[in-house]
Formats: C-alpha cells, sequence, structure tokens
C-alpha cells in the first residue's frame, strides 16, 4: 500500500501519560520503553504527553524513564479527569502536532478515554495489545492484539490513517531503569482549555486498597473453575501465605464469586511478572494466559493431561487440583 | 499551535514561568554593576538549590551579591533566613526580597523561587506568579549544566 499524503505528514510516537495511582500504575513507563525501541527503528521520537494540575514530579519521572520530549497541559481544569475535556484538549494537540503513532496504557483510564479520542480523530485503535511492532519500510505500527473471543492472535495495522492508536495491556514490556542523570525537552502548547460543565464531580474516594499488590508479588498462586468449588479455591490462600505471595484468579472463577475482581489475571484482569507462579484448575485459555506469560517459571496443576496450560509451564503435574494442594500444604505446614 | 519550550531534568528543576528547567540564567552573569540571576544546575548528588545573583531595590540601590548560602557583598543590610524546605533573603525591614522552597518528590526535588527582583534602574524584572516567579520583558536561558562546574574547570 503506497503513503498516502496523509502518512507523509506525521511523525514521532507519542504516549498518553497515565499517572493517575503512579508507583503501582507502570504502564506508561513500560509504553516509553517499547515507545524508544519503536522510535529507534522509524528515526524518531518519544513524546510523553501529560495533562493535569501541578503534575511537574510525574514529567520529570517520564523523563527519568525515558521520554525524549515531555508535553505538558497544566491547568487546574484538568484536575480532575472529564472524558470530554481531555478528549477535546487532546484532539487539539493531535491535529496540530500530527504523531505518527499513540500509545496508552489498557487501563480502566485508557479503556475509556482512547477509543474515544480515537474516534474524534477518525482513526483506528487496537484494544489491549499483547505486542507491538513497526514496518519501517510503510511506517506501520503492527499491532498484536487477541482475537475471535480470544481463539487467535491478530497482527492488525492501520494503513491510511494517523495517528495509529493502540492500548496495551500493562506487564507486556519491560521499563526502563530510572535515570537521574536525564535531561528532555518539555514542551508546554499554549491551549484553551474548558472544563465539560454538563458534567459536575460531586464527591470522589480511593478505591479501598487490597491488602498486597498482586503485580509486584514474587509468587503468585492462581486458580480457575477447575478447582470446582470456593472452598477448594480457598486453599490458594494458605498456599499464597506459604510462599509469600498472593492469590489471582481466572474470570470464571471471580464470576463464581470465589475471589474479588481485584484478583483477576489475563485481558481484562492484570498482568504479572512472579519469579513463581503456580496455577490450578485452569485450562490456559488465551484471555488468561496473556495476563501470565511474563512469570519466570510457571507450575500448572490441572486433571486434563491435554489442557492447554500444560504448553506453556514449566512443570506440569496432572491429578486433582484440591488433592494435590493438600499435600502440598501439609509439606509446607511441616517446614513452617 | 502556539507553545513555549525548556529542558527538564530528572532531577531537580526549577520552576519559573510556569516553565521547568534544570537552571536558568537571567541578565550577564557575574556582571558587576547590574542585576542578574543565575538558578544553576545541581549535581545528581546535590539536593539544594545553588542561586547566585546581584539584587537591588526599587530605588535602583544596590542591596545584596549572593552566591549559594553566602554573601559575597551586602551593603543592603539584608538578612538570610533558613526554613524547613529552603530560606529567604530579607530587607533589614523584615519584608522578603527572596522566598526559595524545594519541595521533596520521591525520585527528584522541585525550587520555586518567588520575590520581587529590581535592576539598577529600580525596573522591576521578576515578579510572583502563582507559586513561583515571573520574568518580565525579556527571555531567561535554561541550562542543561552547571555553570559552577564551568567555570572551576
Amino acid at each position: 500500500m503506497k503513503k498516502t499524503q496523509e502518512t507523509e505528514r506525521t511523525q514521532g510516537i507519542w504516549i498518553f501519560g497515565d499517572y493517575r495511582n503512579y508507583f503501582q500504575n507502570r504502564v506508561t513507563l513500560q509504553l516509553i520503553a517499547k515507545g524508544k525501541e519503536l522510535a529507534g527503528k522509524l528515526g524518531t521520537e518519544v513524546t510523553v504527553l501529560v495533562l493535569g494540575h501541578q503534575v511537574h514530579q510525574f514529567a520529570m519521572e517520564y523523563s527519568a524513564h525515558g521520554a525524549d520530549v515531555v508535553m505538558v497541559v497544566e491547568h487546574p481544569a484538568l484536575k480532575t479527569y472529564q472524558v470530554e475535556t481531555y478528549t477535546r484538549v487532546v484532539a487539539g494537540l493531535v491535529e496540530a502536532w500530527r504523531p505518527h503513532i499513540f500509545l496508552a496504557g489498557a487501563t480502566a483510564f485508557g479503556r475509556e478515554f482512547f477509543p474515544r479520542l480515537a474516534k474524534r480523530l477518525k482513526t483506528g485503535l487496537s484494544a489491549d495489545c499483547v505486542s507491538l511492532e513497526v514496518d519501517p519500510e510503510h511506517g506501520w505500527l503492527i499491532q498484536t492484539t487477541p482475537a475471535f473471543g480470544g481463539e487467535l492472535l491478530a497482527d492488525v495495522i492501520t494503513p491510511e490513517h494517523r495517528p495509529q492508536m493502540a492500548t496495551v495491556h500493562p506487564g507486556m514490556f519491560k521499563e526502563r531503569i530510572h535515570d537521574k542523570t536525564a535531561v528532555s525537552r518539555i514542551v508546554y502548547p499554549e491551549v484553551q482549555v474548558e472544563a465539560d460543565d454538563r458534567v459536575q464531580l460531586v464527591r470522589s474516594k480511593p478505591e479501598q486498597a487490597q491488602k498486597g499488590n498482586l503485580q509486584d508479588a514474587p509468587v503468585v498462586v492462581a486458580g480457575g473453575r477447575g478447582l470446582g468449588t470456593k472452598e477448594n479455591f480457598g486453599m490458594l490462600f494458605e498456599l499464597a501465605a506459604c510462599l509469600g505471595g498472593e492469590v489471582g484468579a481466572t474470570r470464571p472463577a471471580v464470576m463464581a464469586g470465589w475471589a474479588e475482581e481485584d484478583r483477576l489475571l489475563g485481558q481484562t484482569g492484570k498482568s504479572v511478572k512472579p519469579r513463581l507462579l503456580i496455577t490450578v484448575g485452569t485450562s490456559g485459555a488465551v484471555q488468561y494466559t496473556t495476563g501470565i506469560q511474563a512469570a519466570e517459571t510457571i507450575i500448572a496443576i490441572n486433571r486434563d493431561p491435554n489442557a492447554p496450560i500444560f504448553k506453556m509451564a514449566d512443570l506440569g503435574l496432572v491429578g486433582e487440583g484440591r488433592t494435590i494442594l493438600t499435600l502440598l500444604l501439609e509439606k509446607l505446614r511441616r517446614r513452617i | 499551535m502556539k507553545f513555549r519550550e525548556s529542558l527538564i531534568s530528572a532531577h531537580h528543576n526549577y520552576l519559573i514561568d510556569r516553565m521547568l528547567t534544570p537552571g536558568f540564567l537571567l541578565g550577564k552573569a557575574d556582571a558587576k554593576d547590574d542585576f542578574w540571576l543565575l538558578a544553576d544546575v545541581l549535581l545528581p548528588e546535590e539536593r539544594a538549590p545553588f542561586l547566585c545573583g546581584r539584587f537591588y531595590d526599587p530605588e535602583g540601590r544596590f542591596l545584596v551579591h549572593l552566591r549559594g548560602d553566602q554573601w559575597v557583598e551586602n551593603p543592603g543590610g539584608c538578612r538570610l533566613q533558613g526554613s524547613g524546605d529552603g530560606f529567604q533573603i530579607l530587607y533589614p525591614s523584615g519584608e522578603v526580597l527572596l522566598a526559595v522552597r524545594t519541595e521533596v518528590f520521591t525520585n527528584g526535588y522541585l525550587t520555586r523561587i518567588q520575590g520581587k527582583l529590581y535592576d539598577r534602574s529600580g525596573l522591576l524584572r521578576v515578579e510572583p506568579s502563582f507559586d513561583s516567579a515571573r520574568v518580565l520583558d525579556e527571555a531567561w536561558h535554561p541550562l542543561a549544566s552547571p555553570v559552577r562546574a564551568s567555570k572551576n574547570s
């Protein structure tokens, strides 16, 4: 496909700075690292866009983690996120600067904001990507995303519209180390900001934090529908406690009420990178395995010897989850 | 679309004209007979801002030549007063000439400077603006590396 006039005139990789819950939410830093890799292949720069009020700390963090340019729009009306206000401001910036690629994390924020922005810009968006690459010859962003209910991984391109937009699942890429010697350019566009007066924030309260941080846990013990009952699933909590880890769950286990939504792993939940992951009674559907594929060592327990989960496990145990968990816990209790 | 541009350091920045910068120079550094202000770039191991400058009062009378946390000259009888997060330079009357506060982040620092600074003609060169300072009628020069280091080498 030939380059159109529109595609010829765009340049740069932009990343939306999602700094909410910053020190736990690392997705923007992960995207900067990936963006730098892609920018190297395209011969361009990475710009991180930050909207808000008193956001200096986050601008500095993005510089430290590799941004070539930090673009800041500071205004009191941006302190509280309102989707229409943010969409209007960012759409104006994109139309003025014309980035080639625009990325955001597939967080609750990104999943609401980015599709609205893509529609406003009349361009395509691939959601919840698990991989990104570029074709330097054509300037395409190759966006790999689960498709057809997770049965396939599809490579998607946006050949003739710009920017090429994608949201990426947290945990897919590794962030760069914080470099306190970094110095970047910082740009302050002169933008008219008007709050959306159709919506008024009445009150906000922070969501109750989990007792542990699943995404930082060195050990994760995860369970699925194959465990059969809530009581069986409950054994995972004791196993996690013995191993100094956290508990994760598949979508069927969460929907059965065996675990809170916060513990969901996979495409629509969290991604984890533990040193050890033990997964019990999970079949290995791609919607789940996208959340665990970065674990260093995976031990799978399932009564079906043909379960797809065994293809990605380092060690597989074929048997009833409850039986194996009971034996394992007996051994561990004696050692503690 | 119009925009303004500066530099940003991962370690320490000053906030001036609503922009971050690792360091900046206003006027001619080390000028012996007029106003200048240097907010120098900090080295990675430094945490406190390094300010130098020659300050005058609204009538154009020379007040003080500051270098870091010490006077080079102080004919105006100004006082240096520390505070928990920075310091202030006070007129003999106790009025604040310059207030410097540093905010500590998890991985870095941000220094805000506030005050009314005049030159030898009594012209206002810097004034308070929101939570920092605004430079009047001229551009300041962003710095990416310490001026102290280049002078000492």
